[in-house]
């Protein structure tokens, strides 16, 4: 009874706070005539974003759209480098040799022990003193064009969902030919070697499907101070996803090595004992356990890397961050307009969660 | 309906909530280092403020009604309470707003913000310079950071009302400009199809390059970049093919050019109107005229043709308008109070202590190569400088 | 793979006998195989390189005027000169303070028996050596400030911080046995003291460089450690309403950017305050945003420490008669603290590393924003000196983190966190 007294009146306090809050915060916005709404989201914005189609004619709404979608490019991009690096890294940590070793200790020591912004800002720098001017363009024919100003590549051309369907096929074949692979292995006791198969025809399936579903291509070409087709990844992204990656690979590197440390000496003697390479004993044996142990953690520096890309804006990569700043100098209110940003962090951040805890729930269900 | 949206920010609110919770530990945990230094004037205000408040309480049982919203006290009363104008400045742009080697904001802008501290407290040098940035200037008006903003900031339909600012007179007419380097081979815009072009974020030029190019029939790319001294490392490293940004501006950065003002060049067509105007937040109409009127007496001043030096002499002369502009008693021994809250010889503060529009003009543009007063001329010039009278 | 197949497997070679000698050494750790040689040559020639540049670059390619020049507005922002001296009594004190409190705690090991075996007993160069060895990061640091200052000041501060730790490790063993609680209190005394004293000339608001990093770390410390345990004893209490408060507090703080909340403790939180009263400071919202956010960190890590002590402890402090709060404040938080210290550190040293960003977020001139400023001095403008600036503030963090993270390394062997 006295319990529930208790929280009663804490729940009443916090939500008089908030009443409280809330009733100061309508007082100032009409006291300054601050828009308190969402109508905004529907004015032309008044600002162009770099490097893409939107022009300052269209909506708000849609310019958040542009900057979600570029925070998920420096996101997903940083996860996916940031855990080869970081994998890597963790390994050579441990590894027999003594200057690999240390490499890797030094690079983690110090890239650890550093303010992400000053990564970011100072990657920035590296990124324009050593790319060259235009006029110096480092031309390399159709598959890259990079200069200052960004680095172009050979890219698909067309309908996104065409590029989709590519991509799963793809993965199906290469899902595909691994079970084969295993099922082969099983029954014969020959080596998987799934790699050797896996990668000439899932770049078979892709030409493939790129052909049959009709997707283009569009490949960079220098054009006097000017770089016209593929993909350009902006000076700015560059020096973003460069000091994500750095930052997150430092912290997953230490992950992978606790992680590998904590599987029981024995896994590793067995694997000795049956004569695996060093490669297959790190990539069957301990690796896959180490996983285990390690997933819920590096899924936690996936949500740092992600939250953490707000810091993009400080150099003016137009994610997310940096457009809700935009918006709000522009004509956006800044309450509405923040808590909308808060809230789209808190949707993306529980998406991650979500996949992180049902791979670790599948990854314990094959433990049992 | 407007009550119902605000209501439903209640994530927002919980956060603002335990912020709120916690400020008092804080007090207690760092005994009031933070807190205690910026209410140090607030003695005087705080019983003010405590009746205030009780009153608000009071009434807040209906708060939908737009009257007693305005019972909270002007920040006319909060500057000369805490006996300071805090001032929303920028601190990269020689000739509006620079901090020199003694760590002192000087421009013209810097100099406004004296004018205002001069009028409201007789005294130029009370002024707090908050140094803010393009993209962070009207929600940090809006949560009160500076009472004033005067940092060459354009005055546009969208930011008068979405973004809670009042804009006053404007203190310099401008237009948006191009600038790229000389050795880039371009004569004209119309050069420069596809170009990238840099501006500040959060500014008006992003949009107008934009708009600009797009009428012409160019593709262009806008890059923007948080401060003057980004886009010119971008530039000197050859991300931008050119440079964009309120005409004074350009004539500002080109004549501190560390390459030398020659190489650089302006192309001459002016494609916007920017007129670069001080802003209040909304809703304070008290604060919004004592500062637009100390701004309208520079240029009276200059109409009057007082100067800084022959201001205190004027006060006391012979000519009865520049008596009675400068608060001295007319023949029948009487002294103008228009009931602007402003002190009666708020004017006579204000010339003498930093000088009437021409002389704050010519202080700090010319220097940079402003050359032409152009628009900023006072109306019988042929300009648009013009003061409403003063009686 | 059936048993047979492994028990084919040959049995492992016999040990080779260990020889000593560099030759072996550099067999055994360089050129295992042709593989391991391989390594060795790539990674040591990126080795030299990183080297040979970062060499070149301290000793002849980067321009360290720009930090030279500018050197107190890096440690101390605008801090009056006349009034330099309270920060040396300031840094003499806190000194003075740990080598007490460092003496005391080897004092009651000994005395309680704990000493730490591995502690080296010896004349007292050794001591001071070993100390040397222990905070070579933190010496290089101060010997390159040193290497760079122009005045006998910093010497002098210097000088005078070595001798109050001295002094203090020295008086500490002679502090009562039951000193500790006291220790505390000095230690939230000594801190709001110093931070009155040192705001005598200019207020908190004003301060910068590294001295307004070290404030803003050290007050988001000391207060997000009582708020996260608050917040993890919550998610774990009975009571649903609370421990609802607590999760939905924890999942909103820790979903979100700091970055976004100091840009919203800067320009949203002032419109949720009454208008009638002035904005807080800019840095108490900074340590308030700061100090919720980690918050939110350290409850998880604390709940990680609750959850891995093992029930027969609550159970047997319940047997013994112990109230709840007994049992949680004397045995189980004791304990579940102890096992999470190197956590806990790290975040303390994310902490430290974060605010920057309250500084980016809000303009308040911190060490890193100061590296900002001073490349568009007037003298230094336009000539490409980002790099050297930034080098210098990655350093001080550097030393800073560290620091941190070695001592808590060190006090983790210490208690035997793991090995009990």
């Amino acid at each position: 009874m006295l319990a529930w007294a208790f929280q009663v009146a804490v729940v009443t306090v916090v939500v008089a706070v908030v009443w409280y809050l809330v009733g100061n915060y309508q007082e100032n916005a009409a006291a300054k005539n601050l828009t308190t709404g969402f109508g905004f989201l529907d004015q032309p914005s008044g600002f162009p974003i770099p490097d893409s189609t939107f022009r300052q004619t269209q909506r708000v709404r849609d310019a958040l759209f542009e900057g979600f979608l570029n925070t998920l490019r420096l996101a997903v991009t940083g996860i996916l480098l940031a855990t080869v690096l970081g994998t890597l890294i963790g390994i050579a940590r441990l590894s027999t040799n003594f200057v690999l070793r240390n490499v890797a200790r030094a690079y983690v020591e110090i890239v650890r022990n550093v303010p992400l912004l000053a990564l970011v800002l100072l990657s920035l720098s590296i990124i324009q003193t050593v790319f060259p001017p235009p006029q110096d363009t480092w031309d390399l024919g159709p598959l890259t064009v990079s200069n200052v100003r960004g680095t172009s590549i050979f890219w698909y051309e067309g309908d996104n969902g065409k590029f989709l369907v590519v991509v799963v096929a793809a993965f199906i074949a290469i899902a595909a030919v691994a079970r084969w692979r295993r099922a082969v292995a099983d029954r014969t006791g020959h080596p998987a070697r799934t790699a050797l198969w896996a990668l000439p025809i899932g770049a078979a399936v892709t030409v493939v499907a790129w052909i049959v579903v009709g997707l283009g291509a569009t490949a960079p070409e220098l054009d006097g101070r000017r770089v016209t087709g593929g993909i350009t990844l902006t000076a700015s992204y560059l020096a973003a996803l460069l000091a994500l990656v750095a930052y997150t690979s430092s912290h997953i590197a230490e992950i992978v090595r606790g992680s590998i440390q904590a599987v029981p000496k024995g896994q590793g003697e067995a694997a000795d004992a049956l004569a695996l390479s060093g490669f297959q004993r790190m990539w069957n044996v301990i690796l896959p356990q180490s996983m285990r142990i390690g997933l819920l953690p590096i899924g936690n520096q996936y949500l740092n890397l992600l939250k953490n890309s707000s810091l993009a804006a400080v150099i003016t990569f137009p994610e997310l961050t940096q457009v809700t700043k935009l918006a709000v100098a522009t004509r956006a209110p800044a309450v509405p307009s923040f808590v909308l940003l808060l809230l789209i962090y808190l949707a993306m951040s529980l998406v991650i969660s979500l996949i992180v805890n049902l791979v670790n729930r599948r990854l314990r269900i094959v433990e049992r | 309906m407007r009550r119902t949206i605000i209501r439903s920010l209640a994530p927002l609110a919980v956060i603002a909530l335990v912020a709120a919770g916690c400020s008092d530990d804080d007090d207690d945990a760092t005994s009031g280092s933070a807190a205690g230094g910026d209410t140090t004037a607030a003695p005087d205000a705080s019983t003010a403020d405590s009746v205030a408040t009780g009153a608000t309480a009071a009434e807040s049982s209906t708060p939908d009604s737009a009257e007693e919203v305005q019972t909270g006290e002007s920040i006319l009363d909060t500057v000369i309470a805490n006996d300071v104008v805090r001032c929303g400045v920028r601190d990269d742009l020689t000739g509006f707003s620079v901090v020199d080697d003694a760590g002192e904001y000087v421009g013209f802008d810097a100099d406004f913000c004296r004018v205002i501290a001069a009028g409201v407290l007789g005294d130029a040098t009370k002024v707090e310079f908050v140094p803010v940035v393009a993209d962070a200037r009207f929600p940090a008006l809006q949560a009160g950071e500076f009472d004033v903003l005067v940092r060459n900031t354009t005055w546009t339909a969208s930011r008068d009302g979405g973004d809670g600012a009042d804009f006053l007179h404007p203190t310099f007419y401008d237009g948006q400009q191009m600038m790229v380097a000389a050795d880039a081979g371009y004569d004209s815009i119309d050069d420069m199809d596809g170009a990238n072009v840099c501006v500040v974020a959060g500014t008006t030029t992003e949009g107008n390059v934009a708009t600009e190019f797009a009428a012409r029939g160019l593709t262009v790319n806008v890059l923007s970049f948080p401060d003057i001294p980004a886009v010119q490392t971008a530039f000197d490293e050859g991300q931008c093919d050119g440079w964009s940004s309120d005409g004074s501006q350009l004539v500002s950065i080109r004549s501190t050019y560390p390459a030398g003002p020659d190489a650089l060049v302006i192309f001459p067509d002016v494609f916007s109107k920017e007129p670069l105007t001080p802003a209040v937040i909304d809703g304070d109409t008290a604060w919004a005229q004592a500062v637009e009127w100390t701004i309208f007496a520079t240029i009276t001043a200059e109409e009057l043709g007082i100067t800084k030096d022959s201001a205190t002499a004027d006060s006391t002369g012979d000519d009865p308008a520049k008596v009675l502009f400068l608060g001295g008693a007319n023949a029948d021994g009487v002294t103008l109070d228009p009931g602007l809250g402003l002190p009666p010889d708020f004017a006579l503060q204000i010339v003498s202590q930093v000088g009437n529009y021409g002389e704050i003009f010519e202080a700090n543009l010319t220097p940079i190569g402003v050359e032409d007063r152009g628009l900023n001329a006072l109306w019988s010039d042929g300009g648009l400088q013009y003061a409403p009278p003063y009686r | 793979m059936t048993i047979t197949e492994i028990m084919a497997v040959p049995p492992p070679e016999p040990e080779r006998p260990k020889a000593s000698g560099p030759g072996d050494w550099v067999r055994r750790n360089l050129f295992h195989s042709v593989g391991d040689g391989v390594i060795t040559v790539i990674a040591g020639l990126i080795a030299v390189y990183a080297i040979y540049r970062g060499l070149r670059y301290v000793f002849v390619t980067g321009r360290w005027e720009i930090v030279r020049v500018n050197l107190k507005l890096f440690m101390v922002g605008r801090y009056p000169n006349d009034e330099m001296w309270r920060i040396s009594v300031a840094l003499s004190a806190i000194a003075l303070f740990i080598g007490t409190a460092a003496g005391f705690a080897v004092m009651r090991r000994r005395a309680t028996g704990r000493t730490d075996p591995t502690a080296v007993l010896g004349p007292w160069w050794r001591h001071l050596l070993a100390t040397a060895a222990r905070l070579w990061p933190l010496i290089l640091g101060v010997a390159i400030l040193l290497s760079m200052v122009t005045s006998s000041g910093p010497w002098l501060t210097v000088l005078a911080v070595i001798a109050a730790g001295i002094v203090g490790r020295l008086l500490g063993p002679f502090l009562p046995g039951r000193s500790g609680g006291v220790l505390i209190l000095v230690a939230i005394a000594g801190f709001v003291g110093l931070i009155l004293f040192l705001r005598v000339p200019i207020d908190v608001t004003d301060w910068g460089g590294v001295m307004l990093n070290i404030f803003l770390a050290a007050a988001g410390i000391s207060l997000c450690f009582p708020l996260g345990l608050l917040l993890a004893l919550g998610r774990r209490s009975k009571l649903p309403l609370i421990r609802w408060l607590s999760v939905t507090y924890i999942e909103l703080f820790r979903g979100v950017p700091l970055y976004v909340l100091l840009l919203l403790a800067y320009f949203v939180v002032p419109l949720f305050l009454p208008s009638s009263s002035a904005n807080p400071s800019l840095v108490l919202r900074a340590i308030v945003a700061i100090t919720f956010f980690t918050a939110a960190y350290v409850a998880e890590i604390v709940r990680g420490g609750l959850q891995s002590l093992p029930r027969g402890q609550t159970e047997a402090a319940q047997a013994l008669g112990l109230s709840p709060v007994k049992t949680m404040v004397l045995i189980v938080l004791p304990q579940a603290l102890r096992n999470v210290i190197p956590s806990l550190v790290g975040q303390f040293i994310s902490l430290f590393k974060d605010t920057t960003l309250a500084a980016a977020a809000m303009g308040l001139l911190d060490l890193l924003r100061v590296s900002d400023a001073v490349v568009a001095q007037t003298g230094f403008a336009g000539q490409g000196l980002t790099g050297e600036a930034l080098t210098f503030v990655m350093l001080l963090f550097w030393v800073g983190c560290i620091t941190m993270s070695r001592e808590s390394q060190r006090l983790e062997r210490k208690l035997g966190v793991g090995t009990r």
